[in-house]
């Protein structure tokens, strides 16, 4: 679904370096790196937010450089690590506003919309909460809300920076195993970065490290603690 | 749209009629029904009662309209652009755009500028150059209340300009001049109201199509691009539909302040949504029976004292303003 070829992501200068890389539909990875090593410019770069320094993305063998935002729509759907809430929104709204790229000039929902919506919820189990203002909600639901809103997005591919950054434990599992779920259950391509090393490990997902001193990306499926504490640390 | 926001807007749509009435009705001189049966369908301006409806309080209410519909569009368009609710045409500098132009323009003495389509020309081109210097200055400046300031800084700015252009002016230009920027929905003359209307149906059909990409625009910049949303032609649209509507009023009526911020927010506390059907729907009946409701009250009260509108507005927005400034820091 994503591949990546010699890329070079980062601003002037390049921050990371991925030789060659395929991420799958139906897999989900997670990205764990130390703080400034480029985990959340990776994510804009594959966004279509940020160029890249140099060499090439495909998603859906399509290269990126080469998408416009439009197109980018449907194929990516991005979930930042805090949800603050918008006054007056209320969750239904909010997660309709994933429908966006399939709306008619006016914005106006389809029977269909209302139906990927609905579906959306139900996914996230936060049916309780579509009446409810986005102010008025505490932060999980928040994020479990911003899930909702990139599922509704239909796209084969979700990427989120940090979602649990700002979660208590038993939110940070729960928002970690509906994310592996959908990407085992509904055949999506999941990438997240994140600091939860030890749910992460526990729950047997994916890791794509970045390894401090030589900047590369690397895909392993059978990390240890203290091998990434020792790559990206240095500790 | 939910149940709730449709009565209201129905509400609003009874009142506009009853208030619109009120309007036509409230002046000095009594008119009789036939009067205005007649100022449309069987005109004759040998009767005076005729003329006053067809010369005077007609397009006075038409102006009413025109005008505190079109500022409080334009105030719910900056505010959403800005996602900042303390953003407006008048504080952002965009009025001050259209006044200098104007300004220039009657001060000059070159009569092209004070033709209606000089005016309206002028007053557009101001509004415009000063809307792309606000947005010129929002990429920079990232924090909301000091957008505001420069706003404010840029209105001191042309006013001061302004004010260096009158004194080197000519008596004749000063007065014309000065009547202007008292602010009045009264200098519009009856052959003006079709390219007034004109203007004012374009800037309202043209807003139509900016709901979509306003409601998605509520997420952020970022959010919205990702969303497929082009958010640079965007804004360059929202600017320009802004100095339309914003440059409009100014050029006929003058400087209106405070329905352009206070409306929108008005909107906002009662409908409490983000759908911009639903806001600017609002905005269009809110922002009319605003003024209309002001300009009743200058009708009212010119036997004993003539205020300009722009001290109603004034009288009323302010305190308004500051009552959610401090809602929205409890």
């Amino acid at each position: 679904m994503i591949e990546f070829k010699n890329t070079q992501i980062g601003y002037q200068q390049p921050l990371l370096f991925i030789d060659e890389l395929n991420l799958n539909s139906g897999e989900i990875h997670v990205l764990i790196g130390a703080n400034g090593k480029g985990k959340t410019t990776l994510l804009k770069s594959i966004n279509g937010l940020q160029a890249l320094v140099s060499g090439q993305i495909e998603i859906d063998h399509r290269l990126t450089s080469a998408l416009n935002h439009k197109d980018l729509s449907n194929l990516v759907a991005f979930v930042s690590s805090k949800f603050e809430g918008i006054e007056h929104l209320k969750v239904y709204d909010f997660i309709a506003l994933g429908r966006t790229p399939y709306t008619n000039l006016f914005g106006r929902l389809s029977s269909e919309d209302h139906i990927q919506i609905q579906h959306a919820i139900n996914t996230l189990g936060i049916d309780y909460l579509s009446d409810k203002l986005t102010t008025e909600i505490s932060d999980g639901e928040r994020q479990l809300s911003a899930i909702a809103r990139a599922l509704a997005q239909e796209t084969p591919i979700i990427t989120l920076d940090e979602p649990t950054a700002f979660l208590d434990y038993a939110n940070r599992v729960k928002v970690l195993s509906i994310l592996k779920s959908l990407a085992t259950n509904q055949h999506k391509c999941i990438v997240l970065s994140s600091h939860d090393i030890d749910i992460c490990l526990e729950m047997n997902l994916p890791i794509l490290y970045i390894d401090s001193s030589s900047n590369h990306l690397i895909k392993t499926n059978t990390a240890s603690k203290s091998l990434l504490l020792q790559h990206c640390f240095g500790m | 749209m939910e149940k709730r926001h449709r009565i209201l807007l129905i509400i609003a749509l009874v009142l506009l009629p009853v208030l619109a009435y009120f309007h036509l009705t409230i002046g000095q001189i009594q008119l009789s029904s036939a009067d205005f049966y007649n100022a449309f369908f069987n005109y004759s301006d040998s009767e005076t009662g005729q003329l006053l409806v067809r010369e005077f309080r007609l397009p006075r209410l038409i102006m009413a309209i025109v005008a505190g519909s079109s500022l409080a569009i334009a105030g719910m368009l900056m505010q959403t652009l800005f996602k900042n609710p303390l953003a407006g045409p008048y504080i952002l500098g965009i009025n001050s755009g259209a006044s200098i132009a104007v300004a220039l323009g009657t001060l000059s003495g070159i009569s092209m500028f004070s033709s209606n389509i000089g005016l309206i020309g002028l007053a557009l081109i101001g509004a415009l150059v000063f809307g792309f210097i606000v947005l010129g200055f929002s990429l920079f400046v990232r924090n909301s209340l000091s957008l505001l300031l420069v706003g404010i800084m840029i209105g001191s700015f042309t006013s001061a300009i302004t004010s260096l252009l009158q004194t080197i002016s000519s008596a004749d230009s000063l007065k014309v001049f000065t009547i202007w920027g008292m602010g009045s929905l009264q200098q519009v003359e009856l052959s003006q109201i079709g390219i007034i209307t004109v203007f004012f149906i374009l800037g309202i059909f043209f807003s139509f199509f900016l709901i979509k990409p306003l409601n998605a625009l509520v997420l952020g910049e970022n959010a919205s691009l990702l969303l497929g949303v082009p958010v640079k032609n965007l804004r360059i649209i929202i600017i320009v539909i802004t100095a339309l509507l914003a440059g409009l009023v100014t050029a006929f009526c003058g400087p209106i302040a405070f329905v352009g911020l206070a409306i929108p927010n008005l909107c906002k506390m009662l409908f409490k949504t983000q759908q911009h059907l639903v806001l600017l729907l609002g905005n269009i009946l809110l922002g009319a029976l605003f003024l209309i409701s002001c300009d009743i009250l200058v009708q009212g009260l010119e036997p004993f004292i003539l205020v300009p509108i722009n001290v109603i507005t004034s009288i009323v927005g302010a305190p308004f303003v500051i009552f959610i400034i401090l809602k929205r820091l409890a």
